[in-house]
């Protein structure tokens, strides 16, 4: 009796569980907030990068393409895509940095 | 004391900035830089730019020039254009020749670097009214046709009043800045590693790349401006192209176009 109070608890726990937490959720991805302000970064640096013509020819692209995961629910991926697309802008901008003292190396 | 500082001070960047642009001495570091990568290449053979390098690529180019050139069909049509849509009235194109040797030159009165196919586009406005585009078409085989009648004249371009030697160092500073995903400079293909492979093709010299502009690539089965060009190499380094005609590209060009100084202007605009 006692085991088959215990399976059936466990079963009713899971079944709550999962429809508490709806169809909509995903299993394995971070959480909005985190895909914002990773797409904020990389969207600042892009338009930084982009007014100085150092831009990279992907960053938008990677951009655009994170703002489909993230659509799409898949919030972890988004996430690591906007922090590419970041680290993009980021090598942009020390390329930046340099650029204009630029010179021949003979 | 303070007005001496100030004009100590004041002399010294005036002596600065006229020591920190000497375009001869920097064509002159360009030339020898090539002189001696390929010692047995003449000055002047640079005008056929990768060509210059490789005999048998210089084969099949001197086959393609012996039989009718891809191009020729388009540069004549860039004849037409020109005379269809008034472009000889246009002070700036009157002499086409004369107007092929005197760009890209900088204007001090509007502040900017003057590109051929900038006064093309211009005129063409005057005289249609209507945008002329900046890399492929009707403003590639106008441009074409231009250079064709400049076709034996040498590059002279002049970086002569303030104005243009800042928008000289801009071009330079450009040329030579590594930039992309890939993090290579202009210079990274077309000087230091001139002559090497990149995969199949063999990187072409920058010394002589303008005097065959705009060219005909068999990439784009058509004829596409040096700013198409450019756009082009960016992509392939992985850099987000620049509009053609912006700034960055004309101060580029005419430090680009400055380092050929000396090269003959060639019709024979053939690249792979």
């Amino acid at each position: 009796m006692k085991k088959v109070l215990i399976t059936a608890l466990s079963i009713f726990a899971l079944t709550a569980q999962a429809d508490f937490l709806g169809s909509a959720h995903n299993w394995n991805n971070g959480s909005s907030d985190s895909f914002k302000s990773a797409v904020k970064a990389a969207e600042a640096g892009y338009k930084a990068n982009l007014a100085v013509n150092m831009a990279w020819r992907d960053t938008g692209k990677m951009i655009k393409e994170a703002k489909k995961l993230n659509a799409a629910g898949k919030t972890a991926a988004a996430v690591a895509l906007a922090n590419k697309a970041y680290a993009q802008t980021a090598n942009a901008t020390a390329q930046a940095a340099i650029a204009g003292k630029a010179g021949p190396l003979f | 004391m303070k007005k001496l500082i100030t004009a100590v001070v004041s002399l010294g960047l005036i002596v600065g900035a006229a020591s920190a642009t000497d375009v001869d001495a920097d064509r002159k570091a360009f030339v020898d830089y090539f002189k001696s990568l390929k010692p047995n290449v003449e000055f002047a053979d640079y005008t056929n730019g990768v060509y210059a390098f490789d005999e048998g690529s210089r084969e099949q180019f001197e086959e393609i020039l012996d039989g009718i050139p891809p191009y020729e069909e388009a540069v004549e049509k860039g004849g037409q254009e020109f005379e269809k849509f008034g472009l000889g009235k246009c002070a700036a194109l009157a002499d086409p020749a004369a107007a092929r040797v005197k760009h890209p030159y900088y204007d001090d009165a509007a502040g900017t670097v003057v590109t051929l196919e900038g006064t093309i586009q211009k005129c063409y406005n005057e005289q249609t009214g209507k945008k002329l585009g900046t890399m492929k078409g009707k403003i590639a085989r106008i441009s074409a046709w231009i250079s064709d009648q400049a076709a034996g004249e040498k590059i002279n371009v002049k970086i002569e009043s303030e104005g243009a030697k800042a928008a000289y160092e801009r071009g330079k500073a450009f040329f030579y800045a590594k930039r992309g995903q890939f993090n290579m400079s202009c210079a990274d293909c077309h000087v230091y590693n001139a002559g090497k492979k990149a995969r199949a093709d063999i990187l072409s010299p920058a010394l002589g790349h303008t005097t065959h502009v705009p060219m005909y690539r068999a990439k784009w089965a058509g004829i596409g401006t040096l700013h198409r060009r450019y756009g082009g190499c960016l992509k392939n380094m992985r850099a987000k192209p620049i509009k053609a005609q912006k700034e960055v590209y004309r101060d580029m060009e005419l430090f680009h176009q400055a380092m050929s100084n000396g090269l003959e202007i060639t019709a024979d605009r053939y690249r792979k």
